[in-house]
């Protein structure tokens, strides 16, 4: 079913569409498709109109009462989302990425969640594991999907490791980067190899500390030469603390 | 927002509930939804659909999202594909009887599925509603992966044409 995005019918493009509405779509294909709906605007004319065929079905779901404390957590998140952004919008349009507290908070939110399920997986999998104490889960920015996990067994050193083989172009490189709370910017780790475990001495840094932000970006061939990250992250997540 | 809460959330929460499975799982993504619909307001086109269409389509995404993402299927091989279809002809319930109470719906939608063979209705509504995948939809009606695509692909033809 993979096609190239070129030459494709519109017959083609209604099936992709409506494929991607009712969900049977493999992750990456998604992937794929939630990437490509930005620029392409047949295909998400298709989309919509797919999704408004078949909208009526969500009926079918018997309806569940949400537990009391949904809704102020929807609350809290909103006012948090707010203040930042009346912040935001001070300081005008081209904020770095860096600076996007909403796009941390929400990535906090959803690595913590694929943290517990990831650190459930990896603690009933394996019969014996090292005392691990911090654990992150970096995933893509788009999707949530994870791809790499961080293991910091001791405090001085932690390992990245694969979850799937990242795909880069050519032309760029990943580069890890650290930075936790009351760090002024961002630190290099070095440069990673897709799909490949890499262990980082932490001996220039000081400890790990719990929510410490841990990212992959897209850089020229020999990292980035403003010592701070200048491509697209590709991956992202917090650090947390495991008992 | 807060009346779209109230409105909705009974409803929001069991599609969600429904495609991943776990209460908790589902209020997280009700609350991811309510937080993207409201970081995302001022990009909404009403041309595309009303706003209430619009946080169903994305919390059934978000849902499907992360099960497909933490989702390591196993695919159905064929050996154990030609004994699934050897219960399947035993067991010609799963075939036939309508998994889905559809019949005392309104909506176009409705009307167009009962063109289909109860079978082809129950993929397309497994798909849509339980969130499966083809090869979960193979399992749980017992057919063989390949029928199940080809009948999903040719269903959602008839609907298109049938809808318009």
């Amino acid at each position: 079913m993979t096609r190239s995005p070129e030459g494709e019918s519109p017959d083609n493009i209604d099936e992709l569409a409506s494929e991607y509405v009712l969900g049977t779509l493999p992750a990456e294909q998604r992937i794929k498709i939630k990437k490509r709906l930005a620029q392409d605007a047949d295909l998400q004319t298709a989309v919509d109109a797919w999704e408004q065929r078949l909208l009526a079905l969500t009926e079918l779901a018997e309806p569940q009462p949400p537990s009391a404390l949904l809704w102020r957590r929807i609350e809290r998140s909103v006012n948090s989302t707010d203040r930042r952004a009346s912040g935001v919008a001070a300081t005008a349009k081209p904020t770095s990425w860096w600076n996007l507290l909403p796009l941390w908070r929400g990535l906090a939110g959803t690595s913590l969640v694929a943290t517990l399920l990831l650190g459930s997986i990896l603690l009933t999998r394996t019969a014996v594991v090292n005392p691990t104490t911090y654990l992150v889960v970096l995933v893509a920015p788009q999707n949530q999907a994870p791809g790499w996990v961080i293991q910091a067994s001791n405090p001085r050193e932690i390992q990245l490791i694969p979850l799937e083989v990242a795909q880069v172009p050519a032309d760029k490189v990943l580069q890890f980067w650290t930075k936790a709370d009351g760090w002024q910017a961002p630190v290099s780790l070095g440069l990673v190899k897709p799909g490949q475990t890499f262990s980082v001495p932490l001996d220039n840094l000081p400890p790990l500390e719990p929510n410490q932000l841990f990212e992959l970006t897209l850089e020229n061939p020999n990292g980035s030469q403003t010592g701070k990250p200048t491509g697209p992250i590709q991956f992202i997540g917090r650090a947390v603390k495991v008992i | 927002m807060q009346d779209l809460y109230q409105q909705e959330s009974a409803r929001l929460l069991g599609v969600a509930k429904r495609i991943a499975r776990d209460n908790a799982l589902a209020e997280d993504i009700v609350h991811d939804a309510f937080i993207k619909i409201w970081t995302r307001a001022a990009s909404f086109d009403p041309a595309r659909g009303s706003a209430r269409g619009w946080i169903f389509i994305v919390t059934r995404h978000l849902a499907l999202n992360f099960i497909r993402d933490n989702a390591r299927e196993v695919q159905v091989s064929e050996h154990s594909e030609m004994a699934l279809h050897d219960l399947a002809s035993m067991q010609t319930s799963s075939g036939n009887v309508d998994s889905f109470d559809y019949r005392a719906r309104s909506g176009r939608i409705y009307v167009c599925l009962e063109q289909l063979e109860p079978a082809r209705r129950n993929c397309i509504l497994h798909a849509y509603v339980d969130g499966y995948s083809h090869s979960q939809i193979s399992q749980k009606l017992g057919t063989p992966l390949g029928t199940v695509k080809a009948w999903i692909k040719r269903s959602l033809v008839v609907l298109r044409e049938c809808m318009g």
